[in-house]
């Protein structure tokens, strides 16, 4: 397991930062604009900045085959950016929501994205060629508040939402002319827009803050202010789910959370450290943590000469600085992202969060 | 008419599907237990009783633990809560440590951790009962001074402070066995004690 690749971009918090397929381009959402760093070597520099969004930028994604980027924010806009000759295009995006957009996230397909907001609506978008504009359709009910989080299935047409009502919701955006039919499957067999295959609840209720499907599609996971990871198994379309495995950890909450391969899952958060689950429908349970325990922290303690603890306790009364976490991020984990994966097995991820930091690790 | 300042009214109110309407209710898991009434909760503190008396603590905490009233009405919540401050002020601190590790071990194990979080903190939060009955001299106090929280904790002198002292003792043990997951689940959990 090689050390941790740390960029520390600037003293700001990331929301979200999304990388190009050839690892070259990050995109990071700061205030509200959106940075994109080139890869020199083993650095990343600025090399543009998407301007528009005039208030917070909440979340960024590139879609991996065409490398358009979209962008949401508090302005309750989204724009799609193209890059041209002059630089980078944005088209706006008719949402038509009167709160914060607050997550994005392009379909594998690419041929929509979906905008979860503060209105209590997931804006469904797609491209619209008459008009030359991106135009949406709202999954609305029985949504009660905020979407926080959004993940498509490898189908491109099942979406889960986490919302702060305490519900993990599973639903069908199935757009008539875009998308294909799908496969039936333990979600559903006939999915018009707007089925719901999937509605969840922990006992511990909290706020949903990251879900994900696993790689076949056949299994949802998610994490909520409860401190807990929960993972569900669907059995058949209107039936109970054949199992839903709750796992509440002795840690704070987790953010964000990716699959690796059918049988682990990798969530980060609070903590600011990424965890490691394993399982399978039997049961599931924390392994560990991926930090190397002895790494950062002893490290990061030098050895201390008599003179120097003096002088310290001199100036700061104290004889150690004591203020650095041991952990590699120094504050809270937003985004966890598959960084390198082949057949859902990922060999690398990314964290990005409130520390103005982005890290790969390997796993 | 024309004297109301519109941008004093609260929209919110008028919006039937504001946020302000939400339903709590929905945050309720389907499995909640059947409510209690008061007089279930006191059958249970009567059975807690005899198994103190009979010196097994651990049974007692695990019995008063399972036997929660989530889904009681508040004075069965109410008789419940003295019965789990009864149990837990009824073990020795150097018992603590053992007593928890039996009972947050096993099946339901971490059930039992996150319910007895909620009851230490339900108990630090309320003036509790014992400092109440005793003492009149709260009630004849000579004037109010408006700092209505000094007087209802009663810190430091009668039974609620020793009350208090001996939660931060629980709490500071539990907290070592289950980390901080157990306090977060107190803060979201709407299957209150």
């Amino acid at each position: 397991m090689a050390a941790p690749q740390v960029h520390h971009l600037f003293h700001a918090p990331i929301a979200d930062h999304s990388f190009s397929t050839d690892r070259q381009t990050l995109a990071v959402a700061r205030d509200n604009n959106v940075e994109l760093y080139q890869a020199s070597g083993s650095k990343f520099t600025l090399s543009d900045e998407l301007k528009g969004h005039d208030k917070t930028v909440t979340s960024v994604d590139i879609a991996p085959n065409s490398g358009r980027i979209v962008t949401c924010s508090q302005d309750r806009n989204a724009y799609v950016w193209e890059k041209t000759a002059t630089g980078w295009k944005p088209t706006l995006v008719l949402l038509r929501i009167n709160r914060a957009a607050t997550f994005v996230r392009w379909s594998p397909s690419e041929q929509k994205f979906a905008v979860g907001s503060g209105a209590r609506v997931i804006a469904v978008c797609y491209f619209e060629e008459e008009n030359d504009w991106w135009i949406s359709k709202h999954l609305k009910k029985p949504i009660r508040s905020t979407i926080t989080t959004l993940a498509w299935h490898p189908n491109s047409v099942l979406l889960a939402a986490g919302s702060t009502d305490s519900h993990a919701r599973v639903f069908s955006s199935f757009i008539k002319g875009i998308d294909q039919r799908p496969e039936p499957s333990a979600w559903g067999e006939r999915l018009p827009f707007n089925t719901i295959c999937g509605e969840y609840l922990n006992d511990t209720a909290g706020w949903i803050q990251g879900v994900c499907f696993s790689p076949s599609g056949n299994a949802l996971a998610f994490s909520g202010h409860d401190s807990s990871v929960t993972v569900v198994y669907p059995s058949a379309p209107e039936q109970p789910p054949r199992a839903m495995l709750n796992i509440s950890t002795r840690l704070l909450p987790l953010n964000s959370l990716i699959w690796n391969g059918e049988n682990e899952i990798i969530a980060a958060g609070h903590d600011c450290e990424p965890f490691r689950f394993r399982g399978d429908e039997s049961g599931w349970q924390l392994a560990g943590s991926l930090e190397k325990q002895s790494g950062a922290g002893a490290a990061g303690a030098r050895e201390e000469s008599a003179l120097n603890m003096f002088r310290q306790m001199d100036l700061k009364g104290q004889t150690a600085m004591d203020t650095k976490l041991k952990s590699t991020h120094q504050n809270t984990v937003n985004t966890i992202r598959v960084f390198e994966e082949a057949d859902g097995q990922v060999s690398s991820f990314s964290t990005s969060g409130v520390d103005g930091r982005v890290v790969i690790w390997s796993t | 008419m024309s004297q109301i300042n519109y941008r004093t009214i609260n929209v919110d109110q008028l919006d039937p599907e504001s946020s302000v309407n939400f339903p709590m209710e929905t945050l309720l898991p389907a499995t909640l237990p059947q409510p209690e009434t008061s007089s279930d909760a006191a059958n249970v503190a009567t059975q807690v009783r005899q198994l103190l008396r009979s010196g097994d603590t651990e049974g007692a905490l695990r019995h008063v633990l399972d036997t929660a009233p989530l889904g009681g009405d508040d004075r069965a919540k109410e008789v419940h809560l003295a019965t789990v401050i009864e149990v837990l002020q009824g073990i020795r601190q150097a018992e603590m440590t053992r007593v928890l590790e039996g009972v947050t071990g096993g099946e339901g194990g971490s059930e039992r951790a996150d319910c007895l979080m909620k009851y230490i903190y339900k108990g630090m939060s309320s003036p509790g009962p014992s400092s109440d009955a005793q003492s009149p001299r709260k009630t004849v106090s000579p004037q109010a001074t408006g700092f209505s929280q000094i007087q209802a904790r009663n810190l430091g002198e009668g039974g609620g402070g020793q009350q208090m002292s001996v939660l931060l003792n629980w709490h500071e043990k539990l907290v070592e066995l289950t980390g901080t997951g157990s306090i977060v689940r107190v803060m979201t959990d709407r299957r209150t004690v």
